[in-house]
């Protein structure tokens, strides 16, 4: 159908938005999960405020802050994509940050002293033993976060970004039909099935052990 | 050559003094039985030769060399890290709850650190769990999850997983303590064949009358101190101390 070519670009801008997001706060998240159970009272307070902030306040708030505040603080200038990329990132790393910090602190304290006095490092203990047992742990709460992520790009078109929401929205106006805005509707559910069925296969996959 | 050599250990949590003043030695060879009533003090001391925990004052050394000794300031002063990497390596613990990792099987649970820590190849190591299931009665279970496993059988797993480092001491935290009756005897007859080859083995136990039967030395912690050591047929036959006296009528029923 003509219709989904001309909303392709939108798809894929969605797409690569939710992937972006995905590829640095997963990481980020985990290093402010760090933070926030380090014993410095410094940095897990500071991480504690961050968490709170962005939690506390609105994504479409975060975004136009984003994508707004560097020509208000110091006259600079940044992309919409990247600005919404930026903060759809460490909003989310918060979160996830928060159920990193859960499912590691639910690893019983003998796995760590097991690993101790086998020789392992702190670093091996932590990447061989605690964190395998941690996602297996926090998939479904990862899951639904996705989930929510999938849906929530279509917030970037506060800032402009042209994600398939906004693609739809202005094709819909365009032709005075609600056909595109039905096409989007299709597509989110569509990419939801499809992290639903990843997240459903890696759980399964976990499986072999209780 | 002791095997462990540790003198005046002091321990508080809090404060609360958990080890007051505890003096032992133990040689090659030897097995060496800790009894006692909870909150003695027993498992504390295991978990600070095993540096689990620091202790406040004192001196730990293991074949010679000094894990941890007391400075000019009274306070305890630990080695490098090097130094008790090494040292950790001659020194193994089977803890009362087995702590086997559950995302790995059991041949892996055997291998991972022998591989990743002491750098021994995968298929030396390998050979080397098979050999120690067979002589552990679980070799068919090698792919096995610890989830499908009884307690006997993780704490067998557990042994071996220790075994598989060759340690030259090798201690147990309570480790019948968290299995079904029924289930005791196979983990016994394990640490019993090991004391047959002369495994120097530091045994904290309620099992009195394998401790008895098995080890070469008793010796009886109370509140932090150590009420009385000797001979099994000294300190179950012939006790000199009131509290020894006390806790062993306790058992003897």
């Amino acid at each position: 159908m003509k219709l989904l070519l001309l909303l392709g670009d939108g798809m894929i801008v969605t797409v690569q938005l939710f992937l972006l997001t995905l590829i640095f706060a997963l990481p980020l998240g985990l290093i402010i999960s760090f933070g926030r159970r380090s014993k410095n009272f410094i940095i897990s307070g500071l991480t504690g405020i961050y968490i709170s902030i962005m939690r506390g306040t609105p994504l479409m708030l975060q975004l136009v802050a984003v994508y707004f505040g560097p020509y208000y603080i110091f006259g600079g200038k940044i992309d919409r994509f990247t600005a919404a990329v930026v903060a759809f990132a460490l909003n989310y790393a918060a979160y996830f940050a928060e159920i990193y910090r859960g499912g590691i602190e639910s690893i019983p304290k003998g796995q760590y002293e097991a690993g101790e006095v086998l020789g392992f490092t702190k670093s091996q203990v932590f990447f061989k033993i605690i964190l395998p047992q941690v996602i297996k742990r926090i998939l479904p709460a990862i899951s639904n976060e996705v989930i929510t992520l999938v849906k929530d790009t279509a917030l970037a078109t506060a800032i402009g970004v042209s994600e398939i929401f906004r693609a739809a929205n202005n094709e819909m106006s365009r032709i005075a039909s609600i056909k595109p805005l039905f096409v989007a509707g299709l597509f989110y559910y569509i990419m939801n099935l499809v992290v639903a069925q990843a997240f459903g296969f890696a759980e399964k996959k976990l499986n072999y052990y209780k | 050559m002791k095997m462990i050599e540790a003198s005046n250990i002091y321990k508080s949590f809090g404060g609360k003094t958990v080890l007051a003043g505890i003096t032992l030695e133990v040689n090659r060879g030897e097995v060496v039985a800790i009894i006692g009533p909870s909150g003695s003090g027993k498992s504390t001391l295991l978990r600070c030769i095993n540096l689990l925990e620091k202790i406040d004052k004192g001196k730990i050394t293991v074949e010679n060399e000094i894990m941890v000794t007391t400075n000019s300031h009274g306070k305890a002063e630990y080695a490098d890290k090097k130094k008790l990497r090494q040292i950790r390596l001659k020194i193994g613990l089977v803890f009362q709850n087995f702590n086997l990792f559950p995302h790995f099987n059991v041949l892996r649970n055997i291998t991972e650190a022998p591989v990743s820590v002491a750098g021994i190849s995968k298929e030396e190591a390998q050979q080397t769990a098979i050999e120690l299931l067979e002589k552990m009665g679980l070799e068919d279970k090698a792919n096995a999850y610890p989830c499908e496993l009884s307690g006997g059988q993780s704490q067998r797993v557990a042994i071996a997983r220790a075994l598989a480092l060759k340690p030259d001491v090798l201690f147990f935290d309570e480790p019948t303590s968290a299995l079904d009756p029924e289930l005791t005897n196979e983990v016994l007859k394990v640490i019993r064949k090991l004391a047959e080859e002369r495994m120097t083995m530091v045994v904290v136990t309620h099992e009195m009358a394998f401790a008895r039967e098995v080890a070469d030395r008793i010796i009886f912690m109370d509140n932090g101190v150590i009420v009385e050591e000797g001979s099994p047929e000294e300190l179950f036959g012939n006790p000199k101390n009131e509290r020894t006296k006390m806790f062993i009528k306790g058992f003897n029923k």
